[in-house]
């Protein structure tokens, strides 16, 4: 019962980053129409600089929120030098985003070298609660989650922001029309994904290392995330996270261990062929015009 | 005017005694196929920084000296951007183009195999650092008219290396553990070369008498606490992190947190890197570097030479030990060609490798190549002491004379 309890709560924790990264992609491709395959290496970004910052003396905290403000940063010049040329070409973005994700890894071996990035555990503390261990670095970066998806659920559902930015989704040309600066929003929106990107970052290189080549992994998953749960919808994508990370967690519990990646995919298959649009719904993605 | 006919003519004299050195020092053309990008650049470095290493001890000692010919290596060195198909590449345009004498490289079997498809029969030898080549290096390949007769294994049988880190690893934890340990689970990435190593290493183990547990986590796993999870639920007495430094160095924090064993064993985690990152356990663990420690060698051979290999500027990080896999047969090679007198005859080069030994550094004993092109050397497995992230107990470990019972040595 104890490792069953442990592996539920493993599950939690291994969904946090991933719905982070999810929401950033949900934003960017379902609301933004942008496929940004370099997501992956704006988190590896926020990871790297978070090391830097740590290392240089920086409490984590303040590290998170300057990896966060530098990926946000490096989103804002993406967007303005490279994802506004595609936007009405959205498989160009697609390839282009590719190539910017190879130039990432590449340019950070050069600045640092290849080999992998850690920290200290900023907390460093397990608690036991009832024979299960909880590490707390983990039930903090919950936390976080949590709360980051509370702010972007809120902004996006409730805010004049929001609605302005679905009312772009459903149709430019109308809101457009209605005075809505469509481009602008998509640069906040892309700015603001590349912002979680570069917190989830600096909270997953906080529990484990990470590498240069660490964001072409984890892309897979973000996708998943955002496609499982529905694109654009910021629900959907926590209800992405918690479903690959619960099958995650219990089947490499007790299923056959090796496949553990095998069986979130085949979920997400079997979920867009019987749902399409994701199970809370969302946009249809970047649309070609 | 005098003047400047004598200046004239000590110009004159100058050159001539410059394009005298120049013809007296020839070049020998040896190309490098090492991941300089891509996801095996940690190995792929490595190849690259004791190539550069051993290329410039070797020409600033005066170079090869073979007949009445002094000849300085030229490196050639390409990137196979963790590509097969670049390595096969790199290889055509060494072997056809550029026409190198000899080819180190590359990480993984795979590539090595394919790029001997295009060195064999070109007569250029190669030197490649993976066990693996184990199964496919026998009768047949090496023979004269064999595909790997110009190809040499430069890192020892997966089953010797395999059979001395296990009873390396047992011996050091024993004496720590209230009870002899019995149980085993050994952790592996599930990719070709973690299924062949594995499979060896799981052998070993069981010759010296464990319980083994074989537990595969995907390639590319960062959260191993789902995995780790199952094995605490196991009850082993050694978790053994096999073969992968990066993912044991992810998975190992995570284990000391969930209390998993008490006990660890971490393949290729060299001290150095244990040390640097703080990593610090109150349990047992032990660690064994591919093929030897620079963290803490008892070998002064090897501190020296590591020294000098980081102040070429190499990075260090868990692979950097691999460079060793390389290295020494710079100067092997080379004093084979001084032995043979002439650097186009391949056929008596790889004959002079196979009856010759040369003393290096990774081992105090003189390499040799059996006949099946493959070297022997012990393995280094160290123990770090509890609660310490700097007090290592170090011993070399012999490999066995046979492979253990169920393991074909292939």
């Amino acid at each position: 019962m104890d490792i069953l309890l442990q592996q539920l709560v493993n599950s939690l924790s291994v969904a946090s980053v991933t719905i982070l990264i999810g929401i950033g992609i949900t934003l960017i491709f379902g609301l933004a129409g942008i496929v940004n395959f370099a997501h992956g290496e704006f988190l590896m970004v926020g990871g790297m600089a978070t090391w830097f910052m740590v290392g240089a003396g920086m409490n984590f905290f303040l590290a998170l929120v300057f990896a966060g403000l530098l990926v946000g940063a490096l989103g804002f010049a993406a967007e303005r030098c490279l994802f506004r040329f595609t936007l009405n070409r959205p498989m160009n973005g697609f390839i282009m985003s590719i190539g910017l994700s190879v130039i990432l890894q590449h340019a950070v071996i050069r600045v640092f070298n290849e080999f992998q990035k850690s920290i200290a555990d900023p907390v460093g503390q397990v608690w036991t609660i009832g024979g299960v261990d909880i590490i707390a670095m983990r039930a903090i970066v919950v936390a976080i989650t949590a709360v980051i998806v509370a702010i972007t659920y809120f902004g996006i559902s409730r805010s004049r922001y929001g609605m302005a930015l679905r009312a772009s989704v459903s149709d430019r040309d109308t809101a457009e029309l209605m005075g809505i600066p469509v481009r602008r929003y998509v640069t906040g929106v892309f700015i603001y994904g590349s912002l979680l990107a570069g917190i989830g970052g600096a909270l997953m290189i906080s529990l484990f290392p990470i590498t240069p080549f660490t964001g072409s992994v984890i892309i897979i998953r973000g996708f998943a995330v955002s496609l499982i749960g529905g694109l654009g919808n910021v629900g959907g994508a926590v209800v992405g996270g918690l479903v690959l990370g619960l099958v995650d967690g219990l089947s490499a519990g007790y299923g056959y261990p090796e496949w553990t990646d095998a069986y979130s995919l085949v979920v997400m298959i079997l979920i867009l062929v019987l749902r399409p649009q994701g199970l809370l719904g969302g946009t249809l993605g970047p649309k070609a015009s | 005017m005098r003047q400047l006919g004598l200046g004239l003519a000590v110009a004159a004299a100058g050159l001539a005694m410059a394009l005298q050195t120049a013809r007296a020092d020839e070049e020998l053309p040896i190309g490098v196929i090492a991941a300089q990008s891509g996801s095996f650049v940690s190995a792929g470095n490595t190849i690259v920084g004791a190539a550069n290493l051993a290329a410039q001890q070797i020409n600033d000692a005066g170079g090869i000296k073979v007949g009445d010919k002094t000849y300085k290596i030229k490196l050639y060195i390409r990137d196979n951007r963790t590509d097969v198909n670049v390595s096969i590449a790199a290889a055509r345009e060494l072997v056809n183009d550029i026409g190198v004498k000899a080819i180190w490289g590359t990480e993984t079997h795979d590539f090595s195999v394919s790029m001997a498809k295009i060195t064999g029969p070109a007569k250029v030898l190669q030197f490649s650092g993976n066990s693996s080549l184990g199964a496919v290096l026998d009768d047949k390949a090496v023979a004269d008219d064999g595909w790997l007769h110009y190809a040499f294994q430069s890192e020892p049988q997966e089953w010797q290396r395999s059979g001395s880190t296990a009873k390396g690893v047992l011996s050091l934890l024993t004496p720590q553990l209230k009870s002899p340990p019995k149980h085993s689970v050994v952790f592996v990435g599930n990719d070709a070369t973690g299924q062949y190593l594995s499979s060896h290493y799981v052998k070993a183990l069981e010759a010296e008498g464990q319980k083994v547990d074989l537990v595969r986590y995907p390639p590319d796993t960062t959260d191993f606490s789902p995995l780790l999870t199952r094995i605490k639920g196991m009850k082993p007495d050694i978790v053994h992190f096999w073969y992968n430094g990066d993912s044991t160095l992810t998975a190992f924090p995570q284990a000391l947190k969930l209390g998993v064993a008490p006990s660890y064993f971490l393949f290729g985690v060299d001290p150095g890197i244990y040390q640097e990152r703080s990593l610090k356990a109150d349990v047992p663990v032990t660690l064994s570097c591919v093929p030897v420690c620079w963290g803490s060698s008892p070998f002064p051979e090897v501190k020296q030479y590591f020294d000098k290999y980081f102040g070429l500027g190499a990075a260090k990080g868990p692979q950097s030990s691999v460079s060793l896999l390389y290295y020494d047969y710079f100067f092997w090679y080379a004093k084979a060609l001084e032995t043979v007198g002439k650097i186009d005859d391949p056929d008596a080069v790889v004959a002079e490798l196979l009856k010759s030994d040369y003393k290096g550094v990774v081992s105090p004993v003189p390499l040799v190549f059996n006949k099946h092109h493959q070297v022997t050397f012990a393995t280094e497995v160290c123990m770090v002491q509890p609660n310490t992230s700097d007090q290592f107990k170090c011993a070399v470990e012999q490999p066995p004379a046979a492979p253990p019972p169920g393991d074909n040595g292939g």
